[in-house]
């Protein structure tokens, strides 16, 4: 039975910009938690306790939850990966650390303790296979009676929807053979080449990533189904609850707002009056919306602040914004581009953290706004805009 | 957040348990006890730190015992409210870090079938229930008492002559340890790695039974087992949470610090009535009073209550207000200490009261000597500071400061609103500073080689110059000193020079134009200078060498980001010249004498 895990959380995420400017793609935050803490706590199920987490990337951001939220069950050592070059070279920093075989998990993909249960049992070496729609974003597998045979990076005509979810079952022996190379895939190519024999484990159970901005409201859905309820905070008379709601404790939700689950609202917020907060919505902590604003299928991070009158249709609003009123975020068909890919999405606006809107601003579906912009009243926002923008 | 510690071997129990309880510190260190057991179960406890204890408490003979150390946040801090706890014979004893739901429905219904509390916690319900429910087997009175409680807890318990512990946890960590013929049990590694790295980890709903021999495990009723691990990382590493300093780790835990402060405040802050009344009749004066940083705290204190409340306000060094003649004014007095236990403040108090002023203290340690003197206390939100320079403590002084200032403001709602909305977004703002740490780090490297520097600041910013150069000269032994920026002129310049570089705190406040006009005249000395400025305040940068960007935040909340910019600049300087952050040379945490 393996006993140890590593989790790499070193990664930046560079597609999803501007969420990942100041936090690592590990720490992103779906219904109200760092994807990280699920990895940890699908661990912790499966009865592993010693975890090596690789930290990197604004690692302060993964130390400073760890030292606030201590995850029950479990001794966490850190690592620290100095310079990201790739997930080979983040394993071979853990090589004093290991004691025997241990597994291998991603600390920025949303999985749970299903996902990983049976493939625990499996010894190592071995790949965690998932079979998906979209295999061209990721490592494919080309496998024989559940042996792999060679793992290919983003094909453009992948040979099977088989794919390497970055979960490993490794023995010690997996350090000899990690050289120059610099990600774990590349390893495997080599230890298939020199005659090792790697298993691969399918898994039925949940497994996402969170690649584009837009992600983050599908992984956030996902998550919020599986809620239940539990009202921490204080409701006020005449506030309708449907589905299932959970509200941190200290916030307050005034008269007449509509509540319709799955919903999270964190800690100390001041909700309402009227307002109206529609499924599958994740609100963080200390964040106040005033009334006649309705927010539907968004994330809004820590400490934002919402004023009277604002539609949020399929939005993230990262920590810190200040959207004065009247803000329009509509959902829509949108174009987006994320480097030099083009991508068709439905989506409202995703707003970076720290920004203040002044009032009666309308953003296009689409618009990836950067961080700590700042924009006047009644300006309209389309496409990209870099961090710290000034619309005037 | 408190520590629980447990001991069951060959060797004497007292000293191993007052060890691994100062390495749980960390966790609170208002109150503490132990219990040793040689079949008798004998307890001591107070409201003092573990070093005290130790000084003060008897030998107790027995290789049998517990320990806690607490930090509460509801209930004082006190002998009888510390742990371990006993039931009515004085026959069990238990240490408990976690809270009881329902301790209130099971307190009156222990006490209608004759028990006797004597605290005023929730914990003591739990030697209670396991005395109602002892027949001879104290695994099974543990495993039943806890049926009945709602909460989160890790426990130990020992009594009934049973030469076992019995530990249990649910959502509070526990971990045992193993050693040679010995075993510990503790809230968290560090408190035991002086003596062993074999830990396992308990899950919840774990009920261990320990004895010197060997560990069992029951959940759910039925026999578990649970795997040993082995801890390869050190005590310090451990405590500091992957930070290199524990200066490091408490300036991160600031945002954490603003967010629990207007937790405790925005939903249902009532105004301070005492307050509230001299700001309505307006002609009466506050006296803001405190030491080292914490008078820093009450110089920032004074311009916002000047903003906010339109009162006269006096802020002074308690140290020196000892001193005072004896006409002291009929006022209310707010005194700042973190530790709760500042001679000047607590002897200024006393002058105070003996006057007849009313005196609110605004401290960090709950049940501290000052909250016993006031008429009124205010428990700040830092949690246990462990580096001696204060950092969290004085952004929970601010914090404080904002809200007990707003909560009485005689101010238009408008600005009152936008006041509030501003708090809302202070812990991302405080957040933005740190993530410019690099930034920040990289101005130090090119200040650590000078060894005078100088802070200058103007109007709520002057205190926050002060702070800056208290900061840097305490923990990297640098000359620096923080002055009013109009005083220059008035001697200091005859000090600035190309070898004295000028760190300038500017704001887009009514001091911006006089503060750039001293700017000016700083770089026609010829001094190295570095500006602070908010985002999108350009007006200095053609005359700074350096320019270090603040958050834009109203110009009241702007000591809020400033103080932390320079905190950070401290941090790296002293980092760089390679100075013990934690533990600077001849300065003490808290100062108790005179």
């Amino acid at each position: 039975m393996i006993k140890q895990a590593v989790i790499l959380a070193a990664g930046e995420g560079q597609r999803l910009r501007p969420f990942t400017v100041s936090k690592p793609k590990a720490m992103l935050a779906i219904a109200g938690r760092p994807m990280l803490s699920y990895v940890i706590e699908a661990l912790a199920k499966n009865g592993i306790h010693q975890i090596i987490l690789v930290v990197g990337y604004r690692k302060e951001q993964v130390l400073d939850w760890l030292s606030l939220s201590e995850p029950s069950g479990v001794e966490i050592t850190c690592v620290t990966q100095a310079n990201q070059l790739g997930s080979a070279h983040a394993l071979a920093q853990v090589e004093p650390f290991v004691n025997d075989d241990f597994l291998v998990l991603p600390g920025d993909k949303l999985i749970e303790a299903a996902t990983i249960a049976m493939f625990i049992n499996d010894g190592p070496q071995a790949v965690m296979a998932k079979r998906v729609d979209n295999p061209g974003r990721y490592g494919v597998l080309t496998t024989e009676k559940g042996i792999l045979k060679a793992i290919t990076e983003k094909p453009k005509d992948p040979p099977s929807n088989i794919i390497n979810t970055s979960v490993y079952a490794f023995s010690k022996k997996v350090f000899e053979f990690i050289g120059p190379e610099l990600d774990i895939p590349d390893v495997l190519n080599k230890m298939i080449s020199e005659g090792v024999v790697i298993s691969t484990c399918e898994t039925e159970g949940v497994w996402l990533d969170a690649v584009y901005p837009w992600d983050i409201l599908s992984l956030n859905s996902v998550v919020l189904q599986r809620l239940g309820t539990s009202l921490g905070g204080q409701v006020e008379a005449l506030v309708a609850i449907k589905g299932p709601v959970s509200i941190g404790k200290g916030t307050i939700i005034r008269s007449n707002s509509y509540l319709a689950g799955p919903l999270v609202i964190g800690e100390n917020c001041d909700i309402g009056p009227n307002v109206c907060l529609a499924a599958a919505t994740s609100i963080g902590n200390n964040v106040a919306i005033s009334p006649f604003s309705e927010i539907t299928n968004s994330v809004i991070g820590h400490d934002v602040t919402i004023g009277s009158g604002c539609l949020v249709q399929d939005s993230v609003i990262d920590q810190g914004c200040n959207i004065r009123g009247h803000l329009i975020a509509c959902s829509g068909n949108a174009e987006v581009d994320i480097g030099d890919e083009r991508h068709r999405v439905t989506v409202g606006a995703m707003l970076g953290e720290g920004c203040t809107l002044d009032y009666g601003v309308v953003a296009e579906p689409g618009v990836i706004l950067g961080n700590h912009s700042q924009i006047q009243a009644m300006r309209l926002l389309k496409g990209r805009l870099p961090d710290r923008s000034l619309v005037l | 957040m408190c520590g629980i510690v447990g001991y069951i071997g060959e060797r004497q129990a007292q000293p191993i348990l007052l060890n691994c309880l100062s390495h749980l510190e960390y966790r609170g260190y208002d109150s503490c006890g132990i219990a040793v057991s040689d079949g008798a179960v004998k307890v001591y406890k107070d409201a003092v730190r573990v070093a005290e204890l130790k000084k003060t408490m008897p030998d107790f003979d027995g290789s049998l015992g517990i320990g806690h150390t607490r930090w509460a946040t509801h209930g004082e801090p006190s002998r009888v409210n510390a742990h371990p706890h006993g039931d009515c014979q004085n026959e069990v004893s238990v240490v408990h870090n976690g809270i009881i739901n329902n301790f209130l429905k099971l307190k009156q219904q222990l006490t209608s079938e004759g028990h006797t509390f004597v605290s005023e916690t929730d914990s003591e319900v739990i030697p209670h229930l396991i005395e109602k429910y002892y027949a001879g087997d104290l695994e099974k009175a543990v495993e039943r008492a806890l049926a009945d409680i709602e909460g989160s807890y890790a426990i130990i318990v020992m009594g009934y002559g049973e030469n076992t512990l019995i530990a249990a946890r649910k959502d509070s960590p526990l971990v045992i340890a193993l050693g040679d013929r010995e075993n510990y049990i503790a809230s968290d590694v560090p408190a035991v790695l002086d003596y062993t790295s074999r830990v396992i980890y308990l899950e919840d709903g774990d009920i261990a039974t320990v004895t010197a021999g060997g560990v069992s495990f029951r959940n759910g009723g039925k026999t578990a087992k649970r795997s040993e691990h082995k801890v390869d990382w050190s005590v310090e590493e451990a405590r500091k949470g992957g930070y290199e300093h524990y200066m490091l780790k408490e300036i991160h835990e600031q945002p954490r610090v603003i967010r629990d402060t207007l937790g405790d405040w925005l939903p249902n802050g009532e105004p301070f009535e005492d307050l509230k009344k001299m700001s309505e009749d307006g002609t009466r004066t506050l006296l803001m009073l405190g030491c080292g940083t914490s008078y820093h705290a009450a110089l920032v204190g004074k311009y916002i209550a000047q903003e906010m409340l339109g009162l006269p306000v006096r802020a002074e060094l308690a140290s020196e207000f000892n001193y005072h003649g004896r006409a002291l004014p009929e006022t209310l007095a707010v005194t700042l200490t973190q530790s709760g236990e500042t001679a000047d403040v607590l002897m200024a108090i006393k002058r105070l009261k003996d006057v007849g002023c009313r005196v609110m203290a605004i401290t960090n340690v709950n049940g501290s000597s000052v909250s016993r003197l006031a008429d009124h206390t205010i428990i700040t939100r830092a949690g246990p500071e462990i580096s001696v320079a204060a950092t969290k403590s004085f952004l929970a002084q601010l914090m404080v400061l904002y809200w007990l200032m707003m909560s009485c403001a005689r101010v238009e709602p408008k600005r009152q609103a936008e006041m509030v909305l501003q708090l809302r977004h202070m812990a991302s703002r405080v957040t933005q500073v740190l993530d410019s740490e690099a930034e920040i780090a990289e101005r130090a490297g090119y200040l650590a080689k000078y060894n005078d520097v100088f802070f200058i600041g103007r109007g709520i910013n002057y205190p926050v110059a002060l702070e800056g150069a208290l900061k840097l000269k305490e923990i990297s032994y640098v000359h620096a000193e923080g002055f009013a920026a109009g005083e220059l002129k008035h001697g200091p310049f005859a000090l600035l020079g190309r070898e004295k570089p000028v760190i300038a705190v500017l704001t887009q406040d009514a001091t911006h134009q006089t503060m750039l006009t001293s700017i000016r005249e700083v770089k026609a000395r010829g001094s190295p200078l570095m500006v602070l400025a908010s985002e999108g305040d350009d007006s200095a940068d053609s005359l700074a060498d350096f320019t270090i960007t603040v958050p834009r935040v109203d110009p009241l909340f702007s000591p809020v980001v400033n103080t932390v910019t320079l905190q950070l600049l401290a941090y790296h300087i002293a980092r760089k010249r390679g100075c013990p952050v934690d533990f600077p040379k001849n300065l003490a945490k808290s100062v108790t004498v005179e």
